[in-house]
């Protein structure tokens, strides 16, 4: 039964056989910030960055340096323009939303 | 001789005016924006959590390929002016070296950029990835295309990606933990720029490479894991189908020795796949800052953190002395059959069950069973803060599954880290009939003492350890000539012969797990 149930979840795909093989890329800053920035900083374990007006400089330069725990991200993870525009982001968002 | 080199550091034995040719000739081959030399650009290659400095893995340039045939030309320069390069995937090996080179001098050669996800084959349920490709991405892409396929992925799953893991042996939480054992068919360029493909890929026109691991003859992908010959480019990996029902659980224990008896009526499951994922027993410390508990609040006195302490986090905030993780996958109808058994072995050993239900609102709970089901999170990072101050070495033993060893281990490894001053912030993690026994040696890089005290604690762990014949099943960078010393000469020797037959001019990341000419 096991296997019936899982062969109609995938039958109907099987279609799709889906070869990417397209190098990926950001879309914008926004993506990276959901991707990856928030994964820690509205999750308690590093501090939130949004709503603080930090300065662009700032954030770019503890993205490429790291800072203490924080892991370092380099050009080949986040390209200059994409991390300017997460740091435009983060210095014009406004404060989280508190539940 | 004078200089002109912009590299603030060179490889071991190079001259600079054969280095600046070769990173002249490098350019000429990837193109001059994907060569950096510049040492505020490498900046950050160069952080590292390791109880050592910075200078000891400082690198003296990046380059960052997109292309088989650019890494086979790489390679030609390499040997030509006997330059050694560090390849890194994703370059997220943090704890274990980051993505800074095993010793100084090397040119890290950055996979980041080649990060296509070039075949998902839905019935077959495998995938064909470059080294760049990160868990997050094939999470999307799987999402994106509503392929009810999932993976098994490290808990820093949403920076860190399949290849780079996989070549480091690391280890994830679904059935399909065991990462190695999972991935089926590699691409390799090796040293003298011939490109490999292991098992059935080595054959022309074979459509069987991500199905059937073994090929004829010797089987090789094993020789490209925690080494230095080749570079890989490609790996194939297994997909699991989404079960219809999965029913992640957690079960709390009240004391340090219940572990003994929890390994004992976990194991049989395990090896009979009862529980098919891989089991997570986690100590209240590594639960406590991923909750997250602040150590301050509960102790600010020199050394480590007391057992009377830690019996007040636990009871303040409901974490066990050990907290076991693992998921049952299936139907609604064999789970619940074999939910009974999960029952049962909980109230005979003194355990309390916490569901997915009773687990909302639990950060710890919620990111542990996110990762049963391979959903990328980070939620594992809060560690970082009991401590502060970004220090981390994983001290990672190797246990049988038997309940005397593991609370042995438990009692070394809390003995030798108190000595020291460190706290025990420990877990097993079970594959069938092992454990891995992992270790986050926290401590506060900006501190000149506790960097000092760090290396001589992991030095002291080490060497202990192997005298009782537990030996590690990796280790960070800084460390890897120590580690591969504990498994004897004769291995190291045969590693030498290979290291001499594939990369003669020791160019591929010489010093990696202790292989070098
Ligand atoms: C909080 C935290 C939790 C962690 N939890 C886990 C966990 O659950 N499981 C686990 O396994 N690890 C864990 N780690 C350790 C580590 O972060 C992961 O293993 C991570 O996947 C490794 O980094 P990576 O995938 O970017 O590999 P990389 O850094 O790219 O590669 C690792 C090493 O393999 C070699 N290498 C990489 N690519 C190639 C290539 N293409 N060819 C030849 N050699 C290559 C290099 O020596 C490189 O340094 C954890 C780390 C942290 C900070």
């Amino acid at each position: 039964m096991y296997a019936r149930r899982l062969a109609v979840c995938l039958g109907t795909l099987a279609a799709l056989t889906a070869a990417g093989g397209a190098q990926a890329e950001w879309r914008d800053g926004g993506e990276v910030y959901d991707k990856v920035c928030r994964y820690c900083h509205e999750a308690n374990v590093g501090p939130v960055l949004k709503g603080r007006a930090l300065p662009e400089e700032y954030v770019r330069r503890v993205v490429r340096m790291g800072n203490r725990a924080m892991p370092a991200f380099r050009p080949t993870e986040i390209d200059d323009a994409t991390l300017a525009d997460v740091a435009r982001r983060i210095n014009g968002s406004e404060a989280l939303a508190r539940e | 001789m004078v200089s002109k080199s912009k590299a603030k550091v060179l490889p071991k034995g190079v001259s600079a005016a054969d280095f600046d040719k070769a990173v002249r000739e490098i350019r000429a081959i990837v193109g001059d924006e994907h060569v950096v030399v510049d040492e505020d650009k490498l900046a950050p290659y160069r952080k590292i959590m390791m109880p050592v400095p910075d200078d000891q893995h400082e690198l003296s340039a990046s380059v960052m390929p997109d292309g088989v045939e650019e890494i086979q030309r790489i390679m030609k320069v390499a040997n030509k002016y006997r330059i050694p390069v560090y390849p890194v995937s994703t370059g997220k090996n943090l704890g274990y070296g980051s993505a800074a080179p095993v010793q100084r001098g090397q040119i890290v050669m950055d996979l980041r950029r080649m990060n296509r996800i070039i075949e998902v084959d839905p019935e077959l349920c495998t995938a064909l990835v470059e080294p760049g490709v990160t868990y997050q991405q094939l999470y999307d892409y799987l999402q994106e295309h509503k392929l009810p396929l999932w993976f098994s992925c490290p808990a820093p799953s949403a920076i860190a990606g399949p290849v780079g893991n996989m070549v480091d042996r690391g280890v994830g939480y679904t059935p399909y933990g065991e990462h190695f054992m999972f991935s089926c068919g590699m691409e390799v360029v090796l040293a003298d720029g011939q490109v490999l493909r292991t098992g059935m890929g080595a054959m022309p026109n074979s459509n069987t490479w991500q199905v059937f691991k073994w090929g004829y003859g010797p089987t090789l992908d094993g020789m490209f894991t925690q080494s230095n010959y080749g570079v890989v480019t490609k790996m194939g990996m297994w997909l699991m189908p989404a079960p219809p029902d999965f029913r992640p659980f957690c079960i709390q224990y009240p004391d340090e020795a219940d572990i003994t008896k929890i390994v004992e009526a976990l194991r049989p499951l395990r090896i009979a796949m009862v529980i098919p994922n891989a089991v997570v027993i986690a100590h209240t410390l590594w639960e406590a800052p991923c909750t997250p508990v602040k150590r301050a609040d509960y102790y600010t006195g020199p050394g480590a953190i007391p057992d009377e302490a830690v019996k007040r986090i636990q009871k303040d905030h409901n974490i066990g002395a050990w907290n076991v993780y693992a998921g049952l996958y299936g139907t609604k109808e064999t789970n619940d059959a074999n939910w009974k058994i999960i029952e049962a072995v909980a109230a005979g050993t003194g355990g309390k069950i916490i569901t997915q239900e009773a687990s909302k609102g639990s950060q710890a709970l919620e990111y542990r069973f996110d990762l049963m089901k391979g959903k990328p999170n980070l939620g594992e990072f809060g560690l970082y803060n009991w401590r502060g101050g970004g220090g981390s070495i994983w001290f990672a033993p190797v246990s049988q599954a038997k309940g005397a060893e593991t609370l042995k281990q438990m009692q070394m490894a809390k003995t030798i880290l108190g000595k020291y001053g460190f706290d025990y912030v420990g877990e097993f993690i079970v594959g069938w009939r092992d454990m891995h026994h992992v270790i986050d040696l926290l401590y506060d890089r900006s501190n000149p003492e506790q960097m000092e005290k760090a290396y001589a604690c992991y030095d002291e762990l080490l060497h202990t350890f192997a005298k009782e014949g537990y030996g590690m099943y990796r280790a960070n960078t800084a460390f890897a000539e120590k580690v591969a010393a504990t498994y004897g000469p004769v291995k190291r020797d045969i590693e030498k012969r290979l290291k001499k037959a594939l990369d003669p001019n020791n160019i591929i990341a010489p010093g990696r797990c202790g292989i070098s000419l």
